[in-house]
């Protein structure tokens, strides 16, 4: 399953999602058809069973939501177990591919669906970033409760948006370093 | 024969209005291999970026910079590039593509280089540093010793003649340090390394120059500046151990 | 606010992605032509940014926390279309990555959070920069921005939800309007806050948001207003507005018309009641208006109480010690 091309698995989550969103609710035999498919792929791809139900509890806000709503309305139920549903087999789709595709992958189809240049660097930066920029947050978090002498050590507000607001700093000046450690290499 | 590195008279300011640099001027032949001494905040950062024309921002202000003979200026700056090896001090910035091998490769492409001699020399890099296989590896998650040498290959996949070092070995720990070491020795091209690591200097440099408030304070044999113990204390230095104990391992 | 896949239909996902593909590509090229190269890693850093920050949990009573989605603040540092492209691409990296908003509701997703958000933030910030001046003037404007950007966003939400017929309006605008009237407190609470951060380490980042160096962005905010607007009509006008005849009949044609569905639960009404006007468009109309008065006379105190010697622009404190 990781070693699927990434264009196909790409391709055929979207086919997959796109269909399901559009299927009428009589389609009974797409749904389970796709639960067939994604249900396999789980199984090729070995991933854990229990991260995947974690995932899907993301949803809750909207479903519950949905539900709450749905629950007065004369369709009730019924209506509400077919969103959740939809919602949970694109959400497996969506899991599926990303935990088994690199994002230098994914990246690379984007670029081939011509998905503009700047919109990939940034994409790509990001990407290469989060990690940093968290290990950093992590650092003052700990730094912050070396000196924190009070008990349960909540943070204020003050002090979190202080860390904030040096993350965005700091991120403005790697940004200039890293612009210089590009040219260094003959970025033009 | 003309210098591989020949700074004059260079000058520079930071736009809050402190001098990094008040006149430097030093001449390093082809293949010496210089260490750049001095403590924080002498300017040693600043003028290593001047070497591949980063700095300064708006050229025209006072002093020059020549490598291998020719001015460095906005119209040779691809020229200069290739020519200079720049290993900054934060691996963080350098390694700036999420994997190792597409990390190599940025400079080799920038070059314009045909996909098969970019794979080749990517290839070719990364063996010398001895991460040879590493190219499907996160850049995040390599070790500190194996992110410097990373930054190395990225820099020596693009064949320079001139390595400009800052603070290559810092934050290693003595094993990295020792293989960091080793790798230099190899490289055949000539070296400025701009460190605090003195026994690195002792060790891989016969001469070194002391920069301390944007001057070049001192300049000659290594062991005869570092053994000055008035010269290193008055410039934020020190007698390294290294000079006072001889390593029972042999420099 | 990600909204997940299948809580919008298919005319609906087209149309927001079409707005918000015309959107982001008004916002690159701008970018291009105004950002220096030596700026271009700074999007991609400020998206790490933001993705992080967005992790940062300010805790509020009883285990609940808060957190800043930042489009606001984003565009008021960078401008509104480095905000655009930074939101994208976080926004992308979320969906794909972390499954966090649908495929087919990124284009929704997208108009809601990264266009309308950043924009509307950002025109807010500006106008009433205009208005007050110093640093006390600004975090005002970033906390009243702030705010009024959470609830426009979680408005077209909504009007997302209920042109899909997933939810109906009379429930998806109390729902998505009534909370995001209190997380956008949260929200400008948080901006203001990071923003004063910010100002006392790099001064010269906050002024730099305002003044003779930013370019005029005239055009930019007009074509950016026009999507706005486009989205906007189709998205929430239907709801809000009774339409005229004559486009009813277009809209039926086409298939776009919608009947307000009856109210799945008791009308909030009384609350957007004044005395004295029935039309329930206009009481809402009205009573938005004076929250959001009641917002910025709260923003306007803060700004006052955060940072009160810098009301003329001057800073003190212990940095002069």
């Amino acid at each position: 399953m990781h070693r699927l091309p990434a264009s196909l698995k790409l391709g055929v989550a979207l086919a997959l999602i796109v269909g399901t969103v559009l299927a009428p609710p009589s389609w009974t035999a797409w749904f389970a058809g796709v639960a067939a498919v994604l249900a396999l792929a789980i199984w090729f791809s070995r991933i854990p069973l229990l991260f995947l139900a974690k995932r899907l509890l993301l949803l809750s806000p909207f479903v519950l939501g949905a539900a709450l709503v749905n629950a007065f309305g004369p369709a009730g139920g019924a209506r509400w177990i077919l969103l959740a549903a939809r919602s949970a087999l694109c959400l497996l789709a969506v899991i599926l591919v990303s935990n088994t595709t690199p994002m230098s992958q994914i990246l690379r189809v984007l670029q081939r669906v011509r998905v503009p240049a700047l919109l990939i660097t940034t994409i790509a930066l990001m990407h290469r970033y989060i990690f940093v920029l968290a290990d950093e947050a992590e650092r003052m978090r700990r730094a912050r409760l070396s000196r924190t002498f009070q008990r349960a050590g909540r943070p204020g507000w003050q002090m979190l948006a202080t860390v904030v607001g040096q993350l965005f700093i700091r991120a403005s000046e790697r940004a200039e370093r890293i612009y210089d450690a590009m040219c260094a290499r003959g970025w033009k | 024969m003309s210098a591989a590195i020949e700074i004059t008279n260079l000058y520079y300011r930071y736009h809050d209005g402190t001098v990094a640099l008040a006149g430097v001027s030093l001449r390093v032949a082809p293949g010496e291999c210089v260490g750049l001494l001095g403590p924080n905040g002498s300017g040693k950062s600043t003028l290593l970026l001047h070497l591949n024309g980063i700095l300064p921002e708006k050229p025209g202000g006072p002093g020059a910079v020549k490598i291998m003979g020719e001015t460095v200026n906005k119209q040779n700056l691809e020229k200069i590039r290739r020519q200079v090896g720049l290993v900054f001090q934060d691996p963080d910035d350098q390694l700036f593509c999420p994997l190792a091998a597409e990390d190599v490769a940025f400079g080799p492409r920038q070059l314009g280089l045909s996909e098969a001699e970019v794979a080749g020399r990517v290839r070719g890099a990364l063996a010398q540093v001895g991460l040879a296989g590493f190219g499907r590896r996160a850049t995040h998650h390599l070790s500190h010793g194996e992110k410097r040498r990373l930054c190395l290959a990225g820099v020596l996949a693009c064949d320079p003649e001139i390595l400009a070092l800052d603070e290559p070995t810092s934050d290693l720990d003595p094993r990295g340090r020792r293989e960091f070491k080793a790798l230099l020795r190899t490289i055949p091209a000539t070296k400025l390394m701009a460190t605090h690591d003195l026994e690195l200097v002792v060790e891989m440099c016969p001469r070194s120059v002391i920069l301390d408030h944007g001057v070049i304070v001192a300049d000659g044999p290594t062991r005869d500046l570092l053994n000055n113990e008035e010269l290193m204390l008055a410039h934020g230095l020190e007698r390294p151990h290294i000079l006072r104990h001889p390593h029972p391992h042999g420099p | 606010m990600h909204i997940p896949d299948g809580f919008i239909d298919g005319k609906t996902a087209l149309a927001a992605a079409a707005i918000s593909v015309a959107g982001v590509g008004v916002a690159l090229r701008q970018v291009k032509r105004e950002l220096p190269p030596r700026k271009t890693p700074l999007l991609g850093l400020a998206a790490a940014f933001l993705f992080a920050a967005q992790m940062v949990n300010f805790p509020v009573a009883g285990g609940t926390s808060g957190h800043l989605v930042g489009g606001a603040l984003v565009a008021a540092l960078l401008g509104p279309s480095a905000a655009v492209v930074v939101v994208t691409t976080v926004l992308i990296v979320q969906c794909f990555l972390f499954a966090d908003g649908g495929l087919t509701a990124l284009g929704a997703n997208i108009f809601n959070m990264a266009i309308v958000n950043s924009v509307a933030g950002y025109a807010i910030y500006r106008a009433v920069c205009r208005v007050l001046p110093g640093v006390s003037g600004r975090v005002t404007a970033i906390a009243f921005a702030g705010w009024c950007a959470t609830v426009l966003a979680a408005v077209c939400c909504a009007g997302e939800l209920a042109f899909s017929g997933t939810v109906a309006w009379s429930a998806a605008f109390p729902a998505m309007a009534g909370t995001h009237i209190l997380i956008g407190i949260g929200e400008g609470l948080i901006s203001a806050l990071v923003f004063l951060a910010i100002e006392r380490t790099r001064p010269d980042m906050i002024a730099g948001t305002v003044g003779p160096d930013q370019p005029q962005r005239w055009g930019e905010l007009v074509r950016y207003g026009l999507l706005v607007s486009l989205g906007v009509a189709i998205f929430v006008a239907p709801f809000a507005c009774p339409w005229p005849d004559g486009l009813e009949h277009v809209a039926a044609s086409l298939g776009f018309k919608h009947k307000a569905a009856p109210p799945l639960l008791p009308a909030p009404a009384p609350d957007y009641h004044f005395p004295g006007i029935h039309s329930a468009v206009g009481a809402t109309a009205i009573a938005g208006a004076a929250g959001a008065l009641i917002v910025f006379a709260l923003a306007l105190l803060l700004g006052r109480l955060l940072a009160p010697d810098r009301a003329r622009g001057t800073s003190a404190g212990l940095e002069d010690a």
